[in-house]
């Protein structure tokens, strides 16, 4: 990791890296989180994007975007998800979709003549939920923000 | 007709159903048959809920892959972020056999199987391999006078690469060409390929966000763009609503509007601004739209 090219190009190796003083791909996967007991409480993992340049870049196949996204499963699974991560897990949990379906939603579809929105989904996803154990997770994430 | 099973993810029927609106009209006319398959969910979204639990995304992807197998029709999408979760997630069921059974076994509660019969593609990838853009340019009855069109790609249709496979990630030119075929003159110009940001608005802050956004902006408006075009929800979110608000922060003194590609497609095939909505844009501007008028009048 002392090679830099994921980080050397601005605007062309990490996009993150551009404007955001807390993060490259290089000081968040070494020092940050391999020297950290529990990298996954590190904040700075949820900067990462996931557009894989530091991955594309990289002429020794490092690949630090797998290992910044191998930390925030672990984060969810402990409790020290993202609130934003904990929303949109409950929006899809409630309703099938990511994004929360509002009355301005209802408005515009009606006035483009689209159907209104449905939420088939919901009893499925929840069967999804209860067997991969998620909503035990999303608790977790809920008590720790509280 | 060529028929597809109609993926509108969330973003674009919640936020920005103007689009749907815009697909639905232009699809059609070039020969595919969206088949709406009512009991699709979210994808699940990639970055915030996919990362996070990745057996409870893999199972809701081959939920909504399930459905289509159902109906024997291969996926279409209008978003980037649908197009990486559903995709990887069809390729990575296909080829490994144990995550498969796993995923299968999550699935039996709702009376769903993946089978791994059908594809996933996102509408650019229909247009520009499938249908073909020889055959695009023979529709176009309203050529775009060659209107200076900044094309932005996005992240998450060109990496992973070995998944994906629609662009160079380096150097994507495929929605330039798609540009091309409408009599619309692509612009090229400098960080082509940096993200527009949406991703950071959210879990950054909205300084960075801005700021990142700003210089795609300004080197677009550097090189002679009159707009911008996207083939993603998000990003489209970012260069309207996002370039409203860097615009404010930055005091950007110009303003660049942004058409989903199937708006200016839509214009390229005789329809009114009226048709593709345009008054729903946060950012207007008088000039391009008198251009545009002057084009499909």
């Amino acid at each position: 990791m002392k090679c830099g090219t994921c980080c050397v190009v601005r605007g062309h190796s990490c996009h993150v890296m551009y404007d955001e003083e807390k993060f490259n791909p290089r000081y968040t996967y070494v020092y940050d989180c391999l020297g950290a007991e529990e990298p996954f409480q590190n904040p700075n993992i949820w900067l990462c994007v996931s557009c894989h340049k530091c991955d594309e870049m990289c002429p020794y196949e490092v690949s630090p975007v797998s290992f910044i996204e191998a930390m925030k499963p672990n984060a969810f699974e402990n409790g020290h998800a993202h609130p934003i991560v904990v929303g949109e897990v409950e929006n899809v949990l409630s309703t099938g979709y990511a994004f929360p379906l509002t009355l301005s939603t209802t408005r515009l579809r009606e006035m483009l003549s689209l159907k209104p929105i449905q939420t088939l989904a919901i009893e499925d996803i929840k069967r999804i939920a209860e067997q991969t154990g998620l909503a035990l997770k999303l608790k977790k994430n809920k008590e720790r923000e509280s | 007709m060529k028929k597809f099973a109609f993926f509108r993810g969330c973003y674009i029927p919640v936020r920005l159903p103007h689009i749907e609106r815009v697909a639905r009209m232009v699809l059609g006319d070039l020969g595919i048959d969206l088949i709406d398959i009512e009991g699709f969910s979210c994808c699940p979204e990639p970055i915030g809920f996919g990362l996070n639990d990745k057996l409870t995304w893999m199972s809701i992807a081959a939920r909504n892959i399930a459905l289509a197998e159902d109906e024997g029709v291969d996926i279409i999408t209008l978003c980037n972020g649908c197009l990486y979760t559903l995709k990887q997630a069809n390729v990575a069921l296909k080829e490994n056999r144990e995550l498969r059974d796993k995923v299968n076994e999550v699935l039996a509660a709702t009376d769903h199987q993946f089978k791994g019969n059908i594809e996933v593609k996102h509408f650019a990838q229909v247009l520009s391999d499938g249908i073909g853009l020889g055959e695009v340019r023979k529709r176009v009855v309203k050529p775009l006078d060659g209107l200076r069109v900044a094309s932005h790609t996005g992240c998450h249709i060109i990496s992973p690469v070995e998944v994906l496979q629609f662009d160079n990630p380096y150097d994507p030119t495929v929605l330039d060409g798609m540009v091309s075929a409408l009599g619309a003159a692509p612009v090229d110009y400098d960080l082509k390929t940096l993200c527009c940001g949406w991703t950071l608005m959210n879990y950054g802050t909205r300084r960075s966000s801005s700021n990142l956004l700003g210089a795609k902006l300004a080197a677009m408006w550097e090189a002679g763009a009159e707009c911008v075009t996207v083939i993603c929800p998000q990003c489209y979110y970012q260069f309207d609503t996002g370039q409203m608000l860097a615009a404010r922060a930055l005091k950007l003194d110009f303003r660049l509007p942004v058409l989903f590609y199937l708006q200016l497609l839509a214009l390229a095939l005789g329809y009114r601004l009226e048709d593709i909505h345009f008054s729903q844009h946060r950012v207007g501007s008088p000039v391009l739209e008198e251009r545009l008028r002057g084009i499909v009048s």
